[in-house]
């Protein structure tokens, strides 16, 4: 009788507890197909008890849900986005913002170092969202890491963030008038005087 | 080598180099190549005006802490005759930590040759070094040059010593510079000027200078503008014009001119993401390559919105989808001059977003930083600050 009234407060206590974090899932994550839905959610849930922001992994499974990718596909993105946020974290520090993380997970994604991101942390007093950004963005745009590196690590110190967004945006023109992509990182980080010799040749002229 | 041929062989082989890449992924993120095509109208001290056709394939390949460029120009007058000029520079640049911080060395070196017409020709070959101080907003440079010129004579020694300093407040860029030449028996100063600006997708150059304390080399003042107009990755717009004096060094004759052109560029090398997925030519699943070229402006408000402006003045129906959105379609509303915008809300930070255009596949703008993504095709990166 006992072990009767005690295997069915069990019972209940599981389905109340199931039924409790079956609510406690993103109503976002609906869109998932019933297999994939409760994976992501246990992702989720492993990042929030990591105190890993939870936001872009839902984020990432949400976009792969719009672009009809597979399940499997999504949970392998998300995991891996929770994987770079931790990296990210350990590189960054506990108390980095969610925006950096997101932004530093990017960047070590690009192809940055763990490093890179420890040395911008001890550069720069404000946030690291835009430089960490820029950083990112720059890889991406076909800089090599050292010297992206270099020039944002420069910048940064004492760079407002729109300066840092002017200075990508002035990099991408001089990228697409034919600068290589490092010569035009180096050019703007050190404004235009430098390369003198080897400048690219600027149109017009008969 | 004969200095005319000097200057084809120069000519033919930036040329060569150029196009031969062209079409292809570059073979590496620092090697690029360029082509230039423009009209001009350029009237030449002593000579008439006339108008001119004109071909400048140029290649770059860079290392950090190195560069090297060889460019050419084939210049064809209305008259029929042609001018050709060729050049190769190389940069090399001192390591970090050989200098106290902020100072930075450079060495040049300078090989050219030009051939008008087939009856003058010259040739040059300098090397130049330079002691950078570079400062985040500002900085100055000191440097000498000294080679040899050849106007198809004797070779005249060349010697110039320059100073120049720069500043730099927002989008505008700040130089003056002043610089003594001897070339041969050949003296002259020039104090030159430039400004610099970009917004969006425009670039402005401007120059103003003057040649005195001159002995062979002209008097006067001179000045450019210049205007480039980004169209895409591989394309721009250019037009120019103004007056230049005349360069001892090189050969060349000053002179009054407009011009106008497309520069074409080889395209930009992706990086290798470390992503498992491999990126789908198709269209429909994002390559910017395949002729989309629908541009994505990100314009943030005082008020903590953002305007999200797309370019497709051909679409009947424009959407985008990003992480700002929970990745659900937003329909953009048409405006003026084929604009499509939405007005949002957006956090600062960094955000992912996709766009469709007439219902196709989700695609990745122009105008933003494009990455592969994780489902097979790609994805905008934007920053908003």
């Amino acid at each position: 009788m006992t072990l009767a009234v005690t295997s069915t407060a069990l019972l209940a206590a599981m389905l109340v507890a199931a039924r409790a974090a079956a609510q406690q899932i993103d109503p976002r994550l609906e869109r998932l197909d019933a297999t994939t839905r409760p994976i992501v959610a246990t992702l989720v849930d492993s990042a929030r008890g990591a105190a890993l922001p939870t936001e872009p992994l839902v984020q990432r499974a949400l976009e792969g849900a719009t672009k009809r990718a597979a399940g499997e596909v999504i949970v392998a993105a998300v995991r891996r986005l929770a994987v770079d946020l931790g990296h990210a974290r350990d590189a960054l520090g506990s108390t980095t913002s969610p925006a950096e993380l997101i932004a530093g997970a990017a960047a070590l994604r690009a192809g940055a170092s763990p490093t890179i991101l420890t040395e911008l942390r001890h550069t720069r007093r404000e946030p690291l969202t835009v430089p960490l950004a820029v950083l990112a963005d720059l890889v991406a745009s076909g800089v090599p890491v050292d010297s992206a590196a270099a020039a944002v690590l420069a910048l940064a110190a004492r760079a407002r963030d729109a300066d840092l967004v002017e200075f990508r945006r002035a990099v991408e023109r001089n990228i697409a008038l034919g600068a290589p992509p490092a010569a035009a990182t180096a050019a703007m980080a050190a404004s235009v005087q430098v390369n003198a010799g080897a400048r690219q040749q600027r149109p017009g002229r008969p | 080598m004969r200095p005319a041929a000097a200057a084809r062989r120069v000519w033919a082989a930036s040329l060569t180099a150029a196009t031969s890449i062209f079409g292809a992924r570059a073979p590496a993120a620092q090697t690029t190549g360029t082509v230039d095509i423009a009209a001009s109208t350029v009237r030449y001290d002593g000579f008439l005006p006339s108008g001119a056709a004109s071909l400048t394939p140029a290649l770059s390949w860079e290392r950090p802490g190195a560069a090297v460029t060889a460019r050419g120009t084939y210049l064809r007058f209305e008259s029929g005759r042609r001018s050709l000029q060729g050049l190769v520079a190389a940069s090399l640049f001192t390591p970090p930590g050989l200098l106290p911080r902020r100072w930075r060395g450079e060495l040049s070196l300078s090989a050219g040759g030009s051939s008008y017409a087939d009856f003058a020709s010259f040739w040059h070959a300098t090397g130049e070094a330079q002691l950078h101080f570079v400062a985040e907003r500002r900085g100055a440079w000191i440097g000498g040059t000294g080679g040899r010129s050849s106007y198809g004579r004797v070779p005249r020694p060349v010697a110039v010593a320059g100073i120049g300093v720069w500043t730099r407040r927002a989008r505008v860029t700040v130089a003056a510079s002043a610089s003594r030449s001897f070339v041969g028996d050949t003296a002259y100063s020039d104090l030159a000027s430039t400004v610099h600006t970009g917004r969006g997708r425009m670039e402005l150059d401007a120059s103003l200078g003057a040649r005195v304390s001159s002995r062979g080399a002209g008097h006067g003042v001179y000045g450019e503008v210049r205007t480039t107009l980004t169209l895409g990755e591989r394309t721009a717009l250019f037009a120019a014009g103004g007056r230049y004096p005349t360069d001892p060094v090189t050969g060349s004759v000053a002179g009054r001119y407009a011009s106008a052109g497309l520069r074409l560029r080889t395209p930009l090398r992706r990086p290798a993401i470390r992503d498992p997925w491999r990126v789908s030519r198709s269209p429909a699943s994002g390559d910017g390559e395949a002729g989309f070229t629908a541009r994505l402006d990100v314009q943030p408000a005082p008020d903590g919105t953002v305007r999200l402006v797309v370019y497709a003045p051909a679409a009947a129906t424009v959407e985008l989808a990003g992480d700002f959105t929970d990745w659900q379609p937003v329909v953009l509303r048409r405006t003026v001059g084929g604009a499509w915008e939405s007005v949002l809300r957006i956090p600062s930070g960094v955000h992912r977003v996709n766009m469709r255009i007439d219902g196709s596949g989700w695609i990745a703008p122009t105008g933003t930083t494009r990455v592969t993504d994780e489902f097979g095709g790609e994805v905008g990166i934007v920053t908003v600050p």
